[in-house]
């Protein structure tokens, strides 16, 4: 690993100040994602920002909106009583990520942050459009079954690897951005972005913007929520497929419903279609197949992830009926 | 470093007095770009190691060290060859395998994943640092009895974890133990003794 | 310490060591001036090195050294040709150009701290004259050769192909793909040159004998010039059977640079400088009569070896004495790629062969609508088929009965997808495996104290089993010294000489040397009490006092008889589970397991159990999550991580119920004891296949069974 310059920040302000003043410049909070790559070779900053000094770790309750700080850690949100029961959804998802250790150092706007999971970008003698523009992508004719079936370019197939962020697709949640300027406010879902012909971009945030924090409105999915997530082991396994399934039920009609897919594309999938179709229809098996099939659409596969056109579908039915169930 | 001690921070003063004679440098940013472009004009590669390395001051085990150490130094690194704690280990150095958990202001953590310069001024436990005097924690004595291992590579790891895992609530239930000890890896495949261990253990009901 | 929980004498000898962080392994040596080594891979997967530009690397802070071909210090022994151990090409590291696999080393970088000689190890600049390379299996396959031993290669009883005559006849092909050992401490060495003449070596070796012989005959300097430390090995399952050539390189590296040189492979390195389980095909006939009588058994197989050595394994064996068909016959090819060499893996060639044997049996019982283990004991084998002589002891029989009640094996239907838990598909399997229960050459030297301490000690190895436990365990059942007054060294390579631990044998090998040892020392006891006046049962103090002596010692060598050549000596296991199986999602859980051991008595209880619970968990890894995969575009492996390279979690593990015969056998040892180590996971894979059959009615006959092959 190259050396590199290490600064502590306690204010959001002086962070993005001194990110601005230098390209090479990094954020570091949790760093399981960020010292991982910089092991291997695939990033290489110059200067590294500690932000985990930053007042960002507040996880509250203000009116009908939950904020959680981008600092705050994967576990803290997980077990936060207000997380576990106004949003058991979100819960359940980050308990489905990575490892009691790495849940305990990773942060929210880290795990935001997270690049993919495509072992074509971590190795840095192998072609990744994504780490080196214009190098062509590995995966596309090459092992490709963790990849993507939904949004990919010609450029990229690879996955967003969180579970967290599934979850907050699933919830409306919003993201609170601070760049010299101020503040902006984006959704959540428009964070991401599908690779198209720049994969080198994970998400919309600009060079010198800071995660703020996540905003959650409450819901009314708390009592029919399911995060499933299928995967090669039963734990510490990034998913072949998963979905976040949110339902309000009124005696089995379906008044709202939200779903959200990972392991399926370059950011979390969101299934509106499939969510308009349920919408005022009963919560049956026939149904939720007919919304799976829906939720296929524009779907394509590479050769070993060919199996996901048939797990991804499955998976959405499954992730209902347990939504459904817990009622 | 056999050669080094713990308590190597270098004199303040002679690191500003460096920086001062030194105007060639001082004009430039201290970026590793300029110390490399320094270590190829072969300038004494001592001053380009203090540019390199902060102050940290770090709590193990209860014992204060005050270090100087390049940022790209993990807390694992630094545990195994700096401190000699060599009882952390070290499985797969990218946080897949938990073998180097340790307790972070009590908290377990990977620390092949954690830069040492962003643990100042933290307390650091280790397995050295688990038992009271001759006395095994009650999790060690556990292992024992229920063999949870075999090799005893992963062992520090997963009773660092166990520790965590039964003060975090995490621990009452078999399925419970199973999901939270998932990140550590046993290849000799001593789960089922590792359970066992643990759920004696959050039975006993003492403090661990 | 103490240990108030520690009340059986039977704990391990080494816990507290373990669970204290006092346990010290390979790199864990403090030497003054200890320097890091980085290696430098190569980056193509066949051809010549035409430059490594290393100045930057040179010039790097740090670095004291960047060792490659262009620059190594002499290795006689790799300079002589046909000289041991350095057979028809083995991999002269740094002393050749040429590329045989993708991550083959090409430099070492040598720097005072590990950061930086990770950092100058990137600067290193390699060019190649690149060549077209084959790492792909199925793509090279006509082009697998009978291994250079045609003993191995092809065996035929009665007539060859017989099944096809048969009423009822079974043809299929099994894929195993290539595994990776992958224990959890990684490889390396610390390496020392204490005079230009005499090298101390820190290694992780499966037998601290075979590591000093390939270092003095690579460097051609004396045995007694080589010593070799290696007290705890985090691991091995067999990669750490042979002297790899980074640990060459180490050796190489500090004789270069003058200090002494640490290497610590990276987790992608053990993929591919350390062996592998090698991907395997194989193809089974099986031909019954209608009452499920074995009429013909057919057994092809082909194994992966690298372009440079030829590796092979028992795959095919177990198929010629396991059943009693009066016609089998077996071949077996290996197939050279440019891969790394492979190295036995936990339950080595035989793990691989009863996945398709014993997957090829429950498809047969299928095909018959019989029960699966009735079909077993309708061909039981009550003699050795093969070699026509009796085995030394087998009670698989009782051990099916054993299992199956123990596993709840009258709820299984003999139709499949006849119990369901909601979504859950419930289905229960069974297989056998089967290993060689083999005794080799030790030598223990004891030493009994007047104050009643025992010393044993023994150039054996520890990589996880217990050894030191069982060992003192033996001692004691000889001698009667409590445990705790009985120490047995080990890892050592100045001890008396003992094999390497591999193949089950350690128990029965070093055990009986030990036993031997104990009772050399209990017989040297009664003599002189006897020629004092005393009796045997008077305390040593007092008759090593009247004997004006601070001790006994003895130094015992001890070899099996020629039972061996009379008797067919096995160990056995039988494995149940239960597994469940996710209709929509392709989810396999395994979800009750019992495994039954029929291996003689046993020695270490606890040891030995945790031997079939680590196997059997070894075993869920290979029927369900391990795969080491290559981009064959590249010859590179993909997956050469713990994320990605699924080995089983915590989660992925039931309880397990471990039941032993515990029956001593008369002939393999004076313990009455067999090897545990490999039975453990052998057949384990076919088990979990058979059930996820009898849950799903779908057959996987490719390994690793993940959910897409189940919704496929």
């Amino acid at each position: 690993m190259i050396n590199f310059q290490y600064i502590r920040t306690t204010t959001s302000k002086a962070a993005v100040d001194s990110l601005g003043k230098d390209k090479t410049a990094k954020f570091i909070a949790g760093g399981t994602n960020l010292v991982d790559l910089m092991k291997r070779g695939v990033t290489a900053p110059e200067k590294l920002i500690d932000i985990n000094n930053v007042p960002l770790k507040q996880i509250e309750l203000k009116g009908n909106i939950l904020h959680i700080g981008a600092l705050a850690t994967n576990a803290a949100v997980a077990e936060h009583a207000v997380v576990k029961q106004r949003f058991p959804l979100l819960s359940q998802a980050l308990n489905a990520g990575a490892s009691a250790q790495l849940r305990n150092m990773a942060t929210v706007g880290g795990n935001m942050m997270q690049r993919t999971r495509c072992g074509y970008f971590y190795d840095i003698t192998m072609p990744c459009n994504k780490r080196e523009p214009g190098t062509g992508c590995g995966a596309k004719e090459g092992y490709n079954r963790m990849h993507a079936i939904f949004g990919t370019s010609e450029a990229c197939i690879a996955v967003h690897p969180s579970d967290m962020c599934i979850a907050l697709a699933a919830l409306d949640a919003q993201v609170v951005i601070m760049n010299p300027k101020g503040e902006r406010k984006i959704s959540f879902v428009d964070f991401h972005r599908l690779p198209g012909a720049t994969p080198e971009k994970d998400n919309n945030l600009q060079a010198n913007e800071m995660i703020i924090r996540v905003e959650i409105p409450l819901n009314t999915l708390a009592e029919n929520s399911y995060y499933l997530k299928v995967r090669d082991r039963a734990s510490y396994a990034f998913a072949l497929v998963s979905v976040a399934a949110g339902l309000e039920l009124k005696s089995n009609r379906i008044i709202k419903v939200r779903l959200a897919m990972g392991g399926v594309a370059h950011k979390p999938w969101r299934l509106t279609e499939a969510e308009a179709f349920l919408t005022g229809k009963d919560a049956t098996e026939v149904n939720f197949k007919l919304a799976s099939e829906i939720a296929l659409k524009g779907s394509k596969s590479f050769g070993q992830n060919n199996f996901k056109l048939k797990l991804a579908p499955n998976s959405i039915i499954e992730a209902l009926n347990q939504a459904k169930s817990k009622a | 470093m056999a050669d080094k001690k713990t308590n190597n921070c270098p004199e303040k003063d002679s690191r500003r007095d460096f920086l001062k004679q030194s105007t060639l440098y001082t004009a430039l940013a201290l970026t590793p770009v300029t110390v490399l472009k320094a270590a190829d004009k072969k300038v004494d590669e001592r001053f380009a190691a203090l540019f390199e390395k902060i102050p940290l001051t770090l709590n193990v085990n209860g014992s204060k060290h005050a270090l100087s150490i390049e940022p790209r130094v993990t807390l694992l690194d630094l545990l195994r060859e700096e401190l000699q704690l060599t009882g952390t280990k070290k499985g797969c150095d990218h946080g897949q395998c938990g073998a180097c958990t340790v307790h972070v202001d009590g908290v377990r953590v990977n620390s092949c994943l954690s830069l040492a310069v962003m643990n100042e001024g933290k307390s650091i436990t280790t397995i050295e640092g688990l038992a009271t005097g001759d006395t095994l924690h009650p999790m060690q004595a556990a292992f024992i009895k229920h063999d949870g291992f075999q090799c005893g590579y992963c062992t520090p790891g997963q009773i660092m974890s166990a520790v965590a895992c039964v003060r975090e609530g995490h621990a009452k239930s078999k399925a419970d133990i199973r999901e939270y000890m998932s990140g550590n890896i046993c290849r000799c495949g001593a789960y089922p003794n590792i359970v066992d261990a643990i759920e004696e253990v959050q039975k006993s009901g003492g403090t661990v | 310490m103490k240990n108030s929980l520690l009340k059986d004498d039977t704990d391990r000898v080494d816990g507290i060591d373990k669970v204290t962080g006092k346990a010290k392994y390979f790199a864990e040596y403090q030497l003054p001036g200890i320097t890091y080594g980085v290696l430098v891979p190569s980056t193509i997967t066949k051809g010549t090195i035409t430059g490594i530009d290393s100045k930057a690397a040179e010039r790097a802070p740090g670095v004291l050294a960047v060792v490659s071909h262009l620059n190594r210090p002499e290795v006689k022994g790799y300079e002589a040709s046909n000289t041991k151990p350095v057979p028809n090409g083995t991999l002269k590291i740094f002393y050749t150009d040429k590329i045989a696999f993708n991550g083959q080393p090409v430099a070492m970088v040598v720097a005072d701290t590990y950061e930086r000689a990770v950092y100058a190890a990137a600067l290193v600049k390699v060019s190649y004259n690149k060549e077209i390379h084959a790492t792909d299996f199925d793509e090279n396959i006509s082009k697998a050769k009978p291994p250079r031993n045609p003993s191995s290669a092809f065996y035929v009883r009665g007539e060859a192909e017989a099944y096809k005559n048969s009423a009822v006849t079974i043809e299929q092909e099994y894929i195993l793909p290539t595994e990776t050992h992958n224990p959890m401490e990684l490889h390396g060495m610390l390496a020392h040159w204490d005079t230009e003449n005499r090298v101390t070596v820190y290694a992780k070796t499966q037998g601290v004998k075979a590591t000093q012989n390939t270092i003095s005959s690579t460097f051609m300097i004396p045995m007694e010039n080589v010593q070799v430390n290696s007290e705890f090995v985090g691991g091995g399952f067999g990669m750490a059977l042979r002297t790899w050539p980074v640990e060459i390189a180490v050796v190489m590296a500090a004789k270069k640079v003058k200090r002494p040189v640490k290497l610590v492979i990276t987790r992608d390195q053990m993929f591919t400088l350390v062996g592998h389980r090698p991907h395997a095909w194989q193809k089974i006939g099986l031909g019954a009569d209608q009452d499920g009588v074995l009429k013909g058994i057919t057994h092809h197989a082909i194994g992966q070896t690298s372009s440079y050595e030829d590796f092979t394994e028992n795959i095919v064996n177990m198929t010629k004495f396991m059943y009693k068909s009066p016609n089998v016959n077996t071949s077996y090819k290996i197939l050279p790629l440019d891969v790394g060499t492979p190295i036995w893996m936990r339950g080595p060639g035989e793990a691989t062969g009863a996945f398709a044997l014993e997957s090829a049996m429950d498809e047969m019982a299928h095909a018959l609508k019989m029960d699966p283990i009735a079909f077993r004991l309708k061909n039981y084998a009550e003699t050795d088929p093969e070699k026509n002589r009796p085995f030394s002891s087998k009670y698989v029989d009782e051990a099916y009965k054993l299992g199956a009640d123990k596993l709840g094996w009258s709820k299984r239907k003999n139709e499949p997808r006849q119990n369901k838990e909601g979504q859950w598909l419930v289905g229960y399997g069974m297989s056998t495996g089967v290993f060689s229960a083999g005794r080799g050459k030790a030598t223990v030297r004891g030493v009994w104290y007047a104050d009643g301490r025992l010393l044993l000690q023994s150039a054996s190895s520890d990589i996880g089993p217990g050894t030191g436990t069982g060992m003192v365990q033996v001692a004691h059942g000889v001698l009667g010294v409590p445990v705790n007054k009985i120490t047995f060294e080990l890892g050592d390579s100045s001890l008396p000489p003992a094999p390497s631990q591999g193949g089950s044998a350690t128990m029965s090998t070093v055990g009986s040397a030990v036993h031997d040892a104990c009772t050399a020392l209990k017989n040297n006891l009664a003599e002189l009490a006897a020629n004092s006046g005393m009796s045997v049962t008077d305390p040593i103090a007092e008759i090593l006092k009247k004997n004006n002596l601070p001790s006994i010692e003895v130094t015992k060598e001890s070899s099996p008889g020629n039972d061996q050549s009379k008797y067919s000596m096995y160990s056995f296991s039988i494995h149940f589970v239960e597994v469940k199986v996710h209709e929509l999602t392709g989810v396999v859980k395994v979800s009750k397991i019992v495994s039954v051991g029929d291996s003689g008595k046993i020695v270490s209880p606890k040891t030995a159990r945790s031997q079939m619970v680590g196997g059997a968990v070894g075993g869920i890894g290979m029927a369900l999550t391990e795969e080491s995969v290559i981009d064959h575009r590249y010859g590179k492996f993909i997956n050469n991580n713990f994320a990605d390279y699924h080995v089983p979690v915590n989660a992925d593990v039931p309880d397990i119920d471990v039941i032993f015969i515990n029956k001593p056998d008369p002939y393999t040892n004076p313990m009455g004891a067999k090897g545990m180590g490999e039975i453990a996971l052998i057949g384990f894979s076919a088990a979990v296949a058979n059930a996820v059959f009898n849950a799903t009615g779908k057959r996987i006959r490719t390994l690793p069974i993940t959910p897409d092959k189940i919704l496929s």
